[in-house]
């Protein structure tokens, strides 16, 4: 059944209380103050907006009832029946209809009364619209009480009807009143269904499962059957035709040939023969119920010819049953759901949809691609325990082993218990266990030395590369050179490597390297090196020495020229206010760096090489020129105490006198 | 036999706990009611440890292992890995691997014998996977996907693989991981075995939504009831074709 559709209907209001609802709503969500002296046209929105309202929300809450009740041709033929027999398909056609009708009418009246108030020229008259509006509407409404209130009751009815699932693997249980549909339905399943010993006790569907085969299986109780034609049948009755006629289940139908329902044989025979048609085309089983009260083999020859009328036919199964002494109980139904499986499965393989689920039911045996054995691993505890058949645990038994939940439990459940997650170490010691390992150790990550052999399999690991390298592991490359040469090779290799080794040693301290072309360099250590070199560095020095003499000699030079060209600017720079820090600072004399040996170093140059404040300007009077224009145009930023156009601050956000009081329109004025 | 259980409400037991023939972790929660269920189970067995790897708790997915050892991810802190180290037999072997595919438990499905592996895992995990868990790696997808630990649940008795594994496919890798294989699903039709399984040799724990009949496959599928695999399935044929067709 579409459960969630059918069952989820909002509740229907009956006629007074849908008009309450929409009234108050239709108040409490438009404006309610109103005055004559106001605008005739506010006046008129002011109604109009109430009106148009108040039809929307007839709209809303009618449209909302018509979509959320089912469209019976658009359900499972199953269910649209039993609809129509329990609600009567015409009677439930017919209130939703006038339901429809009401909301077309209440949308023409509200299109009426807005159009005349378009043309209301006082806030009386507005107002006098506005109530014959909506008094309309109300009366519109209030003629929908029968509709409504039948609604409500297919809703409550609706809501209550077991949750048939037309599609699933169903066991019908059907017959005349009284012979034990309803006791075997309470054997099978746990859906407990009244039994009493008087007819039409079961006056509806009742639905219960059971599990069978790894499947689950609907049970369908239904309420007995009398034999008379359809047109003769009362709503029970037809509750039980609808459910043989839609669904494709299993039919179990049952007989008590001890005629205790009140029913001859005869009679229940006939009933057979006349809803037999009803049967084509599903599995029927025979159930014959009460045994212990009267066999098959204790029936009059004329009882028994009719019954071999029926069971002669090849696709009905007899089952002989008591649901007093539960003999065959369970025979019947394992018998009816194995007859029900069969018929889907071969139903479902003739259908496409099988092929897709092929490999579902496919088991993939391995092929030997060696010799090798893969055994399982069980412990022999475990083994020990199935072939016992005994389980893990068993939280019945007073003596199970307490598990941490218990635990939990006992120290103030979750949230307060803290699990000591050192409890299951397997250590060497016992006492081990509780012990504090802290992280960092003098500034050092414990972790990275865990290991106790760590410097051990370090040394190994260097002896292993050394040998490699001495072995000549690595110079694949070199391999025209003789062997002679490549031992040679090889142990400056070896040197090579060890001078590495302790020279990364050295580079201990954590200071920055210079790169060569940085560092300071000195005649006396060019000297120096190359004297431990076993060179004569006296030409060299002297050609350095010269070199400099020459250096330093232009540089006075043009130091000289470079002051004399910047005194032309010197009388106008108190014009520039902020360019002061542009000015190179010509003064401070330019640091030379000596060592104490009197050799220069070479010091890099970070002065501006031009004033760009000058750049592309022509001559002394242009510079002139721009120094007055920009006079001209800061006077504007000065007056307003702003630093340049781009500054737009804003001294105070909020003056008081803005925000303060009733402000009216000029709030966002300054 | 298998147990239904789920964390915190999620039956995604996979993601949380991790089980083998030899050890099983259980993440932590908010409670102890999770770890109790593997507890009940196992605790006189093997070792039940609750543990978090790289402060989360989604240890299933993040570590691979069996009965020879543990792989974790480089997520995991030097404090956890010691735990585990603690917590664990000294017969299981613990490797932290430096692995781009940090999600372990998704790339890389074992039992005790043999692996299958994502095809993009790094050369040298594979062979630290076959060094420390002592297994043939075989780098396969399972129905066209990657994740080969999410998507299939193997033992030494059996396994369960993507349910839109085709015939072919089941057959092949059945004589790859030299174990009968079987197409299924877990939590009421859920493709992602990996996450809603957690099995061994002897026990299977499975999310709180399996079905009845999911979980007789799995019963079957890892031998858990003692019963050959083609026997139990041939008895449940006609259940399986109306159940899924």
């Amino acid at each position: 059944m579409a459960a969630k559709g059918l069952k989820g209907i909002a509740p229907v209001p009956s006629a007074n209380d849908f008009l309450d609802i929409v009234l108050s709503k239709t108040q409490r969500k438009t404006p309610t103050e109103i005055h004559k002296n106001f605008k005739i046209s506010r006046i008129r929105s002011f109604y109009m907006r109430k009106v148009k309202f108040c039809q929307d929300c007839f709209d809303e809450k009618l449209g909302a009832i018509l979509t959320e009740f089912p469209i019976l041709d658009n359900l499972h033929p199953f269910i649209s029946s039993l609809m129509n027999v329990l609600y009567d398909k015409n009677h439930y056609k017919l209130a939703l209809g006038q339901l429809n009708t009401a909301r077309h009418l209440l949308d023409s009246v509200a299109k009426d009364y807005l159009r005349l108030l378009k043309f209301g020229d006082s806030l009386y008259r507005c107002k006098q619209l506005k109530k014959a509006a909506l008094g309309r509407m109300a009366t519109i409404m209030r003629r929908q009480k029968d509709p409504l209130a039948y609604l409500e009751q297919v809703r409550q009815h609706i809501s209550r009807l077991p949750a048939i699932d037309p599609n699933t693997r169903t066991l019908l249980i059907c017959g005349y009143p009284n012979v034990g549909k309803s006791s075997f339905m309470n054997k099978v399943t746990r859906a407990e269904v009244d039994v009493q010993p008087y007819a039409f006790t079961t006056k509806s569907l009742f639905v219960g499962h059971l599990d069978y085969k790894y499947l689950r299986w609907q049970v369908i109780d239904t309420p007995g059957v009398l034999d008379h034609p359809l047109e003769d049948m009362n709503t029970i009755e037809m509750q039980s035709i609808t459910a043989l006629a839609h669904l494709r289940a299993c039919i179990l139908y049952f007989m008590d040939l001890s005629e205790q329902c009140g029913y001859s044989v005869e009679a229940q025979c006939k009933l057979f023969h006349s809803i037999k048609p009803l049967f084509a085309n599903k599995p029927v089983i025979l159930v014959i119920n009460k045994i212990d009260v009267t066999r098959p083999s204790d029936l009059s020859p004329e009882n028994q010819a009719l019954l071999a009328e029926i069971t002669s036919k090849e696709d009905v199964t007899v089952q002989e049953i008591s649901c007093y002494s539960e003999e065959g109980v369970m025979g019947a139904r394992n018998t009816a759901c194995e007859a029900l499986l069969a018929h889907r499965v071969e139903a479902k393989l003739k259908g496409s949809k099988v092929k897709g689920i092929v490999n579902r039911i496919h088991v993939a045996m391995p092929k030997a691609r060696d010799d090798v054995v893969r055994e399982p691993f069980i412990p022999e505890i475990v083994k020990q325990r199935m072939a016992a058949g005994k389980k893990a645990y068993d939280p019945d038994d007073p003596n199970r082993p307490k598990l941490e939940r218990d635990i939990e439990a006992e120290h103030g459940g979750p949230g307060i218990y803290s699990f000591n997650f050192k409890k299951t170490y397997t250590l060497e010691n016992e006492e081990w266990k509780q012990d504090v390992v802290p992280e960092i150790w003098q500034g050092k990550n414990i972790a990275d030395f865990i290991d106790p052999d760590i410097a051990e399999k370090l040394e190994a690991l260097e002896r292993e590369e050394e040998k490699l390298v001495a072995e000549g592991f690595y110079d694949s490359d070199d391999s025209f050179i003789d062997s002679e040469y490549e031992g040679d090779m090889a142990e400056e290799d070896v040197n090579r490597g060890k001078k590495k080794i302790s020279s990364m040693k050295r580079v201990k301290s954590n200071h920055p390297t210079l790169p060569r072309v940085k560092a300071p360099r000195s005649l006396s250590n060019l000297s120096q090196a190359l004297t431990k070199a076993g060179y004569d560095p006296s030409k060299i020095e002297e050609r350095a020495i010269l070199l400099a003499k020459a250096a330093g000699a232009k540089r006075k030079r043009d130091e000289d020229e470079d002051e004399g060209g910047m005194e032309v600017d010197e009388e106008d720079e108190e014009d520039w206010e902020d360019d002061g820090e542009m000015e190179v600072d010509e003064d401070t004399p330019r640091k030379k760096l000596r060592t104490e040996k009197g050799s220069r170093v070479v010091a890099v140059d970070r002065r501006a090489r031009t004033d760009r404040s000058l750049a592309g300007l022509g001559g002394p009077e242009d510079i002139v020129k721009v120094r007055k224009m920009y006079a001209m145009q800061a006077k504007r930023f000065r007056r307003t105490g702003k630093k340049n156009e781009a500054d737009t601050h804003i001294p105070d956000l909020k003056p008081k006198h803005l925000f303060s009081g009733k402000r009216g329109f000029k709030a966002d004025r300054r | 036999m298998a147990t239904r259980t789920q964390f915190e409400n999620s039956s995604d037991i996979g993601v949380f706990a991790k089980l083998t023939n030899s050890y099983c972790l259980t993440a932590v929660g908010g409670s102890t009611n999770f770890h109790s269920v593997f507890e009940s189970e196992l605790a006189d067995v093997v070792p039940v440890v609750q543990t978090t790897i790289g402060g989360t708790r989604i240890i299933g997915r993040l570590t691979a292992g069996n009965r020879h050892g543990l792989l974790v991810p480089g997520s995991t802190t030097d404090q956890e890995l010691q735990h585990l180290r603690n917590a664990l037999p000294d017969t299981v072997a613990l490797q932290r691997v430096e692995e781009r595919l940090s999600a372990l438990g998704n790339v890389i499905a074992a039992n005790d014998y043999v692996a299958l592996v994502h095809p993009d895992i790094d050369r040298e995990t594979e062979e630290i996977i076959a060094d420390v868990l002592k297994v043939e790696v075989f780098r396969q997808t399972l129905a066209d996907n990657v994740l080969v630990g999410s998507y299939c649940a193997i033992t030494n008795q059996g396994g369960l693989v993507h349910p839109k594994t085709s015939v072919n496919d089941q057959d092949e890798l059945s004589t790859l991981l030299q174990i009968p294989l079987m197409a299924g699903t877990v939590n009421r039709g859920s493709d992602v075995i990996g996450a809603g399984l957690v099995v061994n040799d002897w026990c299977a724990f499975t999310g709180f939504d399996t079905t009845a009949t999911e979980i007789s496959v799995i019963e079957a599928a890892f031998k858990l009831q003692g019963r050959s695999q083609q026997a139990v399935i041939g008895e449940m044929r006609d259940a399986l074709i109306d159940n899924y067709a």
